[in-house]
């Protein structure tokens, strides 16, 4: 082959695969929206799901995973942050920080359904609180720790090393200087890291479908120690009978539901990303 | 004064100062977070316990059947890989053709734009893909092999090729375009076609993190879970003849995603499930360290 005709099959090539790639996602995008949009109207939003999801809408389903969500983020963003100032702040040896490094990225690799697993196992069995939205959260918190601990420690990471001297060359204690100088001008990467985590978390459904949902039969909780039901759940639920139409179109519009979620929680993220610059460039 | 007798004053002076509760925050904090992990590992081990002493006559053989208390584990460990291998020959190849296409794109914008599209990909809830591959996918498979049911090893591996393609594409034109631009232009003032400058300078260069790529969107395959569970078919057997896709499988995670919920809390049957999640968390973790580990010596990143 000369050199030329490899040259363009290189072309050709590459180009095919990148034009596949494209169509994958419009068709995905494409089935999505269509067949979703099908199945939601404002009663299919707000309405309780009646006979197992076939008729009715999904309106406990939105609340029950915005629930979820929301409070794993409340739990997580402490434990995040605090973990990403002692990484920036007061670790010294390069040892240490490596191992707190790998600690993170091996949470990240955990697979979702072992989160769930583990739930079931030590909150579930062990601590005897039986199926609860909130036990949900807790898994759904420490799936979210790496993401948000990493996003927050880049954003102190990059911050210029002159702060942190400048503010304890003017006498401020370590623990001022992180109060006033290092959490103020990382807040953006704090809270983008957190949408990142959130538009990831309320589509997962191996972590709480054995521990914190039911199908049929949940409203709004009255204890923490209740379950609810959820945008994913409610679609492996419809997913699973997807030999009644009319209860695969239910699961179309669900999806499409979930996805908007997806993309909202994206797009503040986004948003965070370019609009909540450091102070010091306001 | 000497500079060690200033710093010692300086140190004191440092440490009498009142401490405020940021620092114990802080300790606390990642104390909790290093505690989280070794609670979620100590518990799947203890867990996975009495799998190995009351089920070990049986545990490496490919017959399950819990009514007989035999647990063999070898079609699920099978699945998986075989799941695995078929979405990695799928996606490896594509994303990096695509990735290569898209860092040879001079537009920015046009490039910024792929790039999010790819996050848009990644974003999309691996469930939906589970009704995407329901609804669409499994259905256009047993057509095309006038199967009786598109359930089957394939469709699982097609499904979870497309799951991983846009982290795998993500990762790897990241490492593509780490390489510096001169290298390119180095290799075009040398008379090199562009595809000979990819193929001797720029790929090689960008080695260590597409590998790194390769070992992250595997360990994604391995772990996925919703998606695999609703079209794979869910049969605890070995494929016959071995190697076909076009047989209904199991793969680990899909074993857990079914049965975990159903067994009893304490039983044989409950250990030997947390048994193969421990077997999972340890692949898993493995890649990623071993994914880091590629991508430290001598690349600037």
């Amino acid at each position: 082959m000369s050199r030329r005709a490899a040259n363009a099959l290189y072309y050709g090539l590459t180009h095919t695969a990148l034009l596949l790639c494209a169509g994958i996602l419009f068709c995905l995008l494409f089935a999505i929206i269509w067949q979703g949009a099908q199945a939601i109207s404002l009663e299919f939003l707000i309405s309780r799901a009646r006979d197992f999801g076939t008729s009715g809408g999904i309106g406990f389903q939105i609340l029950g995973s915005l629930l979820i969500v929301v409070t794993a983020a409340i739990v997580v963003l402490p434990l995040a942050v605090g973990t990403a100032i002692f990484r920036q702040s007061f670790i010294k040896s390069a040892r240490r920080k490596n191992t707190l490094d790998t600690i993170l990225y091996a949470l990240n690799a955990i697979p979702s359904v072992t989160y769930g697993i583990f739930g079931l196992i030590f909150f579930v069995n062990i601590l005897g609180t039986g199926l609860s939205w909130f036990v949900g959260s807790l898994i759904l918190a420490m799936m979210m720790l790496p993401t948000v601990t990493l996003a927050s420690h880049a954003a102190m990471q990059s911050l210029p090393s002159g702060y942190a001297e400048n503010a304890a060359a003017l006498g401020l204690t370590r623990g001022e200087v992180v109060r006033r100088v290092i959490l103020p001008q990382s807040a953006h990467g704090i809270v983008t890291g957190l949408l990142i985590a959130l538009a990831r978390a309320i589509g997962e459904t191996a972590p709480i479908m054995f521990i914190a949902t039911a199908f049929s039969g949940t409203g709004i909780p009255r204890s923490l120690l209740e379950p609810v039901a959820t945008l994913p759940t409610h679609i492996l639920a419809l997913a699973q009978q997807s030999t009644n139409p009319q209860a695969l179109q239910n699961a179309w519009g669900a999806s499409l539901t979930l996805v908007a979620f997806v993309a909202l929680f994206s797009a503040l993220a986004f948003f965070a990303r370019r609009h909540l610059t450091r102070l010091s460039q306001r | 004064m000497t500079t060690a007798a200033l710093n010692t004053i300086s140190q004191s002076a440092l440490k009498n100062r009142p401490r405020d509760g940021i620092r114990t925050f802080a300790r606390v904090s990642a104390f909790g977070t290093s505690a989280i992990i070794i609670l979620i590992l100590a518990t799947l081990f203890l867990q996975s316990g009495p799998a190995i002493f009351t089920a070990s006559d049986s545990l490496f053989t490919a017959r399950w059947n819990p009514a007989e208390g035999v647990y063999g584990i070898v079609p699920m460990v099978f699945g998986s890989l075989f799941v695995m291998v078929i979405a990695m020959s799928l996606a490896l190849p594509i994303g990096l053709l695509a990735a290569m296409a898209i860092s040879q794109m001079r537009h920015q914008g046009l490039r910024r734009l792929t790039k999010s599209a790819l996050e848009i990909l990644a974003g999309i809830p691996s469930i939906v893909y589970g009704l995407i591959g329901v609804a669409y996918v499994s259905i256009w498979v047993a057509g095309a092999f006038d199967l009786q049911s598109g359930r089957i090893i394939l469709t699982a591996g097609l499904i979870l090729a497309v799951m991983i393609l846009p982290t795998f594409l993500s990762l790897s034109e990241d490492a593509i375009s780490s390489v510096p631009r001169a290298y390119q232009e180095n290799g075009a003032a040398l008379g090199l076609y562009p595809y000979e400058t990819q193929r001797a300078i720029i790929l090689p260069a960008a080695a260590p993190g597409i590998s790194s790529a390769a070992l992250l969107a595997l360990g994604r395959a391995l772990g996925e879970t919703m998606a695999v569970m609703l079209v794979i078919g869910s049969l605890d057997r070995l494929p016959r003849p071995l190697f076909n896709p076009l047989s209904s499988g199991q793969t680990i995670t899909s074993k857990l995603g079914r049965e975990i919920g159903e067994s009893a809390f304490g039983s044989t049957h409950f250990s030997v499930l947390v048994l193969m999640s421990l077997i999972l968390v340890t692949l898993t973790i493995a890649l990623t360290i071993a994914a880091r580990h590629i991508v430290k010596p001598g690349s600037p990143s």
